[in-house]
């Protein structure tokens, strides 16, 4: 892909993240209920301190001038406030990626070396034992629903062994290293879990296609080693149609992994969009979900590029 | 007093009791050990705290209980004590004085010498002064600024005296203001309290100080070496080195924690988790009650629903024992809008009893006749009616379906019409529904002009009873405990007879905490337990 290619790619994202923007802000300011709502039934607060917080938030005005301003501000690289706590968007969205990063980067890298492992493994041995072991194994995965995962992981390694703390990221007061590792153990094993299901399918796919290729009868007969084959020959081809489906699992990890964070009290973008969410706090909300967006956007160019380095055909496209 | 009693049993007495300590549901043997800390306690909080602002924050200030003081508190019969303050003002004792002919009054409090704020500053009036002027600056978002307005002037002739000139007679002075807490002016005057740092890292001059707050995790507070308030014995408080505040706002994983023993206390268990805890070993419930009730609301503009043999008929086809076992046995069946809890609760007062008999009579006495789908119906007027709850509320929407099955058994069709968030509130007070079940939550005064008055800020029934208005005022507007209860039970009189609203069950607080944890006492009040946390200690 030419550079000019991808300034291209890059001018086109900024109509698409304004339309999604217009699209994001009319679903949350339309959602029933308002960021107001905890007070619904607290008689303290009278209809008249209500006016005024509505007032305060800037919640009076009309949807469209809502939307004009938000945007105005956000371009400027103003993010707003929170509703709920008081504090600038950006500074919330920021202190809660570092975590998230680092949930996605460790599961992210786990299920990758499992899929390729298994995949390959499954590829070379298609249709025998192996290959429908690990073919069970992945919709196990993919069936199993990460939240009920989760609760029997940490009842056997938290609650009944005791090795492993059962949420959190570190030990309050006493955080080192290793301790981070213990309380990312659990949360990343789930998550690696079900995103290694999907992909270990993606791999063994494509292995199976490029198996099947006369280059790769060639590579035999040249009399290379099975593992070279595979590994050189096999698998630098059949990983490049699945690196798009990984991308865009990679943006979906980076914007929050909803369940996973919020079953491990993990203080990533996903407990922070649950919790706006509820509170219906339409700054923070808009933040997130826009950073997602972008994510998403983001990951597909990434997509492109890392296709267009492993495959030289895609390169000037 | 059993804590396996029926709940429909439990008495006022044995709720008191209850309270006092004693109401331990489980208490046996020893489970898993407490994972390696040393007189540290470990609490989680099922929700994510926005602020430690204790007039900014949606939610219930635990956190803020244990860090930030007021002159008064509210004791775990609902009770005033003095906290920063020497003595709870009262006409008695001289720290309230009427003026202006009996139109407005003064209060005196008396500080408390000796006390310092976390940073080691004296604690004085300026500072009482200056949270007056802090919380009723318009600039500043507060959830309440409730009690601000009431106060002409503050005067403070020396550090140790605070003299509030009100504008008229407010007996429920003792409600906000001065008892959420009190703002040191040393660091905040002159700061914009919208954004100020003290959001995060709250200086007060409580038991333990903040000395870390992690967003989404956890808040770290330890034991303030100077604290002033001392036991019994002379031993300076608190017991307890740490208070750890954990985020879980999974409630699954709130109880691995406490199987797992990286958890010590959560005051708040949702019923349904708080049922697996039974019987786990080392692990106590207590239910404590709070000052918060569940109430059958008619809308009094539905011509039908303004006849009062219609609702004392479904008063009578209410049974309360199954709503309680549908919600895990947890909630107290109650008589009287008045909560249990209060001085002015009349405990001879009796909402209509379950009686379906007698429910079925009275609506034949009102001309309504079963028709060919059950229904009642007289001439054109049928006996079907939207029925609202707050959408997203389980236990709500579990009690909802109880009662729609109870009065179907009578002939009357009671149809869900849910809605969330502002549109629910938009439907409760502009009277879009015909039956609506909900709860009200007040503080340790509370003020039954808004429920009841005819002009009652969330009297959105449209109730109106001229004789009840004139209680009430004489009610919220005496300074004489004695009178305020006469008036209390003649509003509980009116109110059963009247039923505009069916007392139904009184919430609790579910608490899950590791049986070696003592000195430990439920507060009912919007103050949460932990303003007695200097008190808890662990036990050898």
């Amino acid at each position: 892909m030419s550079a000019r290619l991808l300034l291209g790619r890059l001018a086109a994202a900024v109509p698409l993240l304004l339309g999604i923007s217009l699209i994001l802000f009319a679903v949350v300011h339309l959602a029933p209920g308002g960021p107001l709502d905890v007070y619904a039934d607290n008689p303290s607060v009278t209809p008249a301190a209500l006016e005024r917080l509505a007032e305060a938030y800037g919640l009076k005005e009309p949807l469209p001038v809502q939307y004009a301003m938000w945007l105005k501000a956000t371009v400027a690289g103003d993010w707003g406030y929170s509703i709920r706590t008081g504090r600038p968007v950006l500074t919330e969205v920021a202190e809660r990626l570092g975590p998230t990063l680092m949930l996605a980067g460790a599961a992210a890298a786990l299920a990758f070396v499992l899929a390729v492992a298994l995949g390959t493994l499954a590829a070379a041995r298609a249709g025998r034992w192996v290959d429908r072991v690990i073919d069970a194994l992945t919709l196990g995965g993919l069936s199993l629903p990460s939240f009920w995962l989760a609760l029997v992981l940490q009842y056997a390694f938290a609650v009944r062994l005791g090795w492993l703390p059962s949420a959190g990221m570190e030990t309050i007061g006493a955080s080192s290293f290793g301790d981070r590792l213990a309380h990312l153990a659990l949360p990343a094993t789930v998550l690696a879990i079900v995103n290694a299901a999907s992909w270990t399918r993606y791999i063994r796919a494509g292995m199976i296609d490029v198996l099947s290729r006369d280059y790769i009868r060639t590579a035999y007969a040249k009399g290379m080693s099975e593992r070279t084959v595979l590994l050189r020959h096999g698998l630098r081809n059949a990983i490049v149609p699945a690196i798009s489906v990984i991308a865009l699992d990679l943006a979906g990890l980076v914007s929050g992994a909803v369940i996973t964070e919020a079953v491990f009290a993990w203080p990533g973008i996903g407990s922070l969009f649950v919790q706006s969410m509820d509170g219906r706090d339409y700054p923070v909300l808009m933040g997130v979900l826009l950073m997602g967006s972008a994510a998403v956007v983001l990951a597909n160019i990434m997509a492109d590029l890392v296709q267009a380095v492993l495959d030289p055909r895609l390169r000037d496209g | 007093m059993g804590g396996r009693a029926d709940p429909a049993c439990w008495s006022r007495r044995a709720l008191l009791a209850g309270i006092g300590g004693t109401g331990a549901l489980a208490l046996t043997g020893c489970g898993p050990a407490r994972r390696g800390r040393d007189n540290t306690l470990v609490v989680g909080l099922t929700y994510d705290l926005d602020t430690l602002n204790v007039y900014s924050t949606g939610f219930l200030g635990d956190v803020e209980a244990a860090v930030v003081e007021g002159l008064l508190a509210p004791d775990e019969h609902a009770r005033y004590v003095p906290v920063l303050a020497t003595e709870v003002p009262t006409l008695a004792n001289g720290g309230i004085q009427l003026t202006d002919g009996g139109k407005g009054m003064t209060i005196t409090y008396k500080l408390r010498p000796g006390v310092l704020w976390h940073d080691g500053q004296p604690f004085t009036s300026a500072d009482v002064e200056f949270t007056w002027r802090a919380v009723k600056n318009p600039a500043f978002i507060a959830e309440s600024k409730d009690g601000t307005d009431e106060i002409v002037a503050i005067e403070t002739p020396d550090p140790l005296t605070v003299i509030c000139r009100y504008g008229r007679v407010s007996p429920t002075f003792a409600t906000t203001l001065f008892t959420f807490g009190i703002l040191p002016r040393h660091l905040l005057e002159g700061v914009d309290l919208n954004t100020a740092p003290y959001n995060e890292r709250p200086i007060g001059t409580g038991p333990f100080r903040v000395t870390a707050f992690k967003r989404g995790q956890y808040v770290l507070t330890e034991r303030f070496p100077n604290y002033w308030r001392r036991d019994a014995s002379g031993r300076r408080l608190p017991y307890l080195d740490r208070l750890i505040f954990k985020i879980i706002p999974n409630s699954n994983t709130l109880m691995t924690q406490i199987r797992s023993g990286e958890l010590d206390l959560v005051t708040q268990t949702p019923y349904d988790q708080a049922k697996q805890m039974r019987g786990m070993p080392g692990v106590e419930l207590l239910r404590a009650p709070l000052l918060s009730w569940q109430h059958l609301d008619f809308n009094m503009r539905n011509p039908l629903l303004a006849d009062r043999r219609l609702r004392l008929a479904i008063a009578h086809a209410i049974d309360r024992e199954p709503l309680v076992r549908a919600q895990g046995g947890f909630p107290i069946p109650i008589q009287s809008p008045v909560v249990p809890v209060f001085d002015f609760f009349d405990p001879s007062v009796r909402a209509p009893a379950f009686d379906p008999a007698t429910a079925r009579r009275l609506l034949d006495e009102a001309g309504f006749r079963p028709g060919s789908d059950g229904v009642r119906q007289r001439g054109a007027d049928r006996l079907a009616f939207r029925f609202l709850v707050q959408s997203g509320k389980g236990n709500d929407e579990l009690a909802q379906q109880v009662i729609i099955a109870q009065l179907k058994a009578i002939g009357i069709d009671a149809f869900a019409d849910n809605r969330t968030g502002v549109a629910y509130r938009q439907a409760r007070y502009t009277g879009q529904y015909d039956l609506n079940y909900a709860n009200w939550v007040t503080g340790a005064d509370p003020i039954y002009s808004r429920f009841y008055a005819t002009k009652g800020s969330n009297n959105g029934q449209k109730y109106s009873n001229p004789a009840l208005d004139r209680i009430l005022q004489a009610m919220e507007g005496t300074l004489d405990p004695a009178e305020r209860r006469c008036q209390g039970f003649a509003m509980q009189r009116i109110l059963l007879h009247d039923l505009p609203s069916i007392p139904i069950t009184s919430n609790v607080a579910v608490v899950t905490k590791r049986a070696g944890l003592a000195g430990f006492t439920p507060n009912p009040t919007n103050m949460t337990p932990f303003v007695g946390c200097a008190f808890w200690r662990w036990q050898a």
